[in-house]
């Protein structure tokens, strides 16, 4: 799909370059010498370089060069034996360390409700597709959470779910409850997830709604005009034609549940009750900023990259067998 | 066929009751909003029976929500303005310009979307405290500039490489240099996929809480959304003024979806189809 509507027929992704651009030829006629050169041939000849000097810096001063460092880091001592090597020492501590412990099965946990969060904006997606009533409507509802802060959805979910706030008041007046939401460790983990799913279910509904206006209309014609049921449809036509953007759900929403939930963890939990919802960017975040253990906080960072590097991988598997279907 | 249509009624029902489920947290903050305290312990669901206006203005002078307010939008600001002159001036290049290594420096720019900020926290928030702009707003734009120009070049890339190359060369063949076909034909022509990637962008920096809580510690330099989390502590028994606080920081981003909806959808396609 193009950005923007006002260039329906620009495609940009698959437009392929006939010759290529000739960069510098003009440059050196003086006859024809560009009115607005500044610097002379030779700017021109670089004007490529100096175009995406500005972004290229940037991004390896301020993302790449940091990524090296902070490994480099994560292999030195905090405190008295900082900037000395201590090898592993820091990941021994962070292994025997609960609360990293539980931040890893937090992890864990996540990956077992992945399913969850893709299934519900995946079916979703489906139902506005086939134009239930109403359909535009719900489709700008749904998606308006996901672009709310984490920090002002967590702060109104504080609200909703006080212990002496609404939703207990609500349920205390049918005689259950009232339920410590957020103060009790075996619940609270699950709610700042359902949270979350909650904000962020939109997110993927537009990007599976992209998924079908790829798909063939006259495939599920063809289906319906046979009588299939509507389970039948989703089942046999909608997954496997959408199969490639149901990947890409997967993978963005792993993602997005490793490293969009700090601003709900810190406004709903703050990482508790009794350590329960830690996540690996809260322990890092803790380390790094209350106990002022960076080298610490390095070797949870470098183990967070690495679990984002298995989904980052499984994300480039996957567009390198697109490209190939292409 | 009418078995067809009771089914798409049957899930019509829930559907709609989903669409409540995620309207109603943010209708009842701004119900809360308007009552005042007395109001709320009494009856936290019954609707206001005036439009107070007084938590919204306390909020917005004496916590201190209108500074925030004002440091957000002129960080975002200026944070989007760079991503869209480095992004489109990276893109145009990589897109319709052939010169050496551009394939490699493509990779590397690529290679950033790759590298959460909470990877490079803290060796980040060091390198931002040797050169002195940890707690300092050029500081915190360059990490939000850095934090989403990968993206931002990658969209512009790609949006660039569907416009025809014989619009350079008719420009070049004209003796237009290189920099005045990035301004004359490059950045106008650019527009819709710049609005797109901008408001993005915007939503992105505006929303962001853990880059403005490492790089921002002072109180006075605080964004809007570290204001946010402040309210938690200091008025988590006022909750009509804490209500305030947030539907503060809400409103522009209702605002900006209101009227822009459509550009922040197709920017979240673009980036999921591209990729």
């Amino acid at each position: 799909m193009p950005m923007g509507n006002t260039q329906p027929s620009v495609r940009p992704a698959s437009a392929g370059r006939a010759g290529g651009a000739a960069v510098t030829p003009v440059a050196h006629r003086s006859g024809a010498r560009p009115r607005r050169a500044r610097g002379g041939p030779g700017a021109e000849r670089y004007a490529p370089y100096i175009l995406v000097a500005p972004a290229v810096l940037i991004i390896v001063l301020l993302r790449l060069y940091p990524l090296i460092l902070g490994v480099n880091f994560s292999f030195t001592g905090d405190g008295a034996q900082n900037g000395t090597a201590v090898g592993f020492g820091n990941y021994r501590e962070l292994f025997a360390d609960p609360l990293f412990r539980t931040a890893l099965s937090n992890v864990g946990l996540l990956v077992l409700l992945l399913p969850v969060a893709v299934a519900i904006p995946g079916l979703l997606a489906t139902f506005i597709y086939l134009r239930v009533p109403g359909h535009r409507f719900y489709r700008s509802v749904y998606f308006f959470p996901a672009v709310l802060s984490p920090v002002i959805v967590g702060a109104i979910f504080n609200l909703l779910l006080a212990f002496d706030g609404p939703l207990n008041a609500v349920l205390g007046s049918v005689g259950v409850g009232p339920v410590d939401w957020l103060g009790d460790p075996d619940i609270a983990m699950f709610m700042v997830v359902g949270v979350h799913i909650w904000a962020t279910f939109g997110m993927a509904l537009v990007v599976f709604l992209a998924g079908f206006a790829t798909l063939d209309a006259a495939l599920l014609d063809a289906a319906r005009v046979d009588g299939a049921s509507l389970r039948q449809v989703v089942w046999h036509v909608v997954v496997p034609s959408l199969a490639r953007t149901i990947q890409f759900v997967f993978v963005t929403t792993m993602i997005g549940m490793l490293t969009s939930m700090f601003g709900l963890l810190f406004v709903m939990t703050s990482g508790g009750p009794e350590g329960s919802t830690y996540l690996p960017e809260y322990y890092i975040w803790i380390q790094q900023g209350q106990m002022n253990r960076p080298a610490l906080a390095s070797a949870a960072s470098t183990i967070l990259f690495v679990i984002m590097l298995v989904v980052g991988l499984m994300q480039i598997k996957l567009l390198e067998r697109a490209g190939k279907e292409d | 066929m009418s078995r067809i249509r009771l089914g798409r009624w049957l899930i019509a029902v829930p559907m709609a009751l989903l669409a409540l489920a995620t309207i109603y947290p943010l209708l009842f903050t701004a119900n809360v909003a308007m009552k005042t305290r007395r109001d709320y312990i009494l009856d936290r669901f019954s609707l206001t029976d005036a439009l107070r206006w007084e938590n919204i203005s306390m909020a917005w002078s004496s916590v201190g929500m209108g500074r925030y307010f004002v440091n957000s939008l002129f960080v975002v600001t200026a944070s989007v303005l760079l991503l869209l002159l480095f992004g489109s001036m990276a893109g145009f290049a990589l897109s319709q310009l052939r010169f050496r290594g551009s394939s490699a420096l493509f990779l590397g720019c690529l290679a950033g979307l790759f590298i959460p900020f909470q990877v490079i926290m803290v060796p980040l928030a060091r390198i931002m405290a040797d050169t002195a702009l940890i707690d300092t707003y050029p500081g915190l734009i360059l990490v939000y500039v850095a934090q989403f120009l990968p993206f931002t070049v990658f969209l512009m890339t790609s949006y660039y490489k569907g416009i025809p190359p014989e619009i350079v060369d008719a420009a070049r063949i004209d003796g237009s240099t290189v920099y005045g076909v990035y301004r004359r034909i490059m950045l106008p022509l650019g527009t819709p996929a710049l609005l797109s990637v901008g408001i993005l962008n915007a939503l992105f920096c505006w929303n962001d809480v853990l880059m403005a809580l490492v790089m921002m510690p002072s109180a006075d330099h605080r964004t809007l959304m570290i204001g946010v989390t402040s309210l938690r502590g200091q008025y988590s028994d006022n909750i009509p003024t804490f209500a305030s606080g947030v539907l503060i920081a809400a409103i522009p981003v209702l605002l900006v979806y209101l009227f822009l909806q459509r550009q922040i959808a197709d920017g979240v396609a673009a980036g999921s189809t591209k990729g």
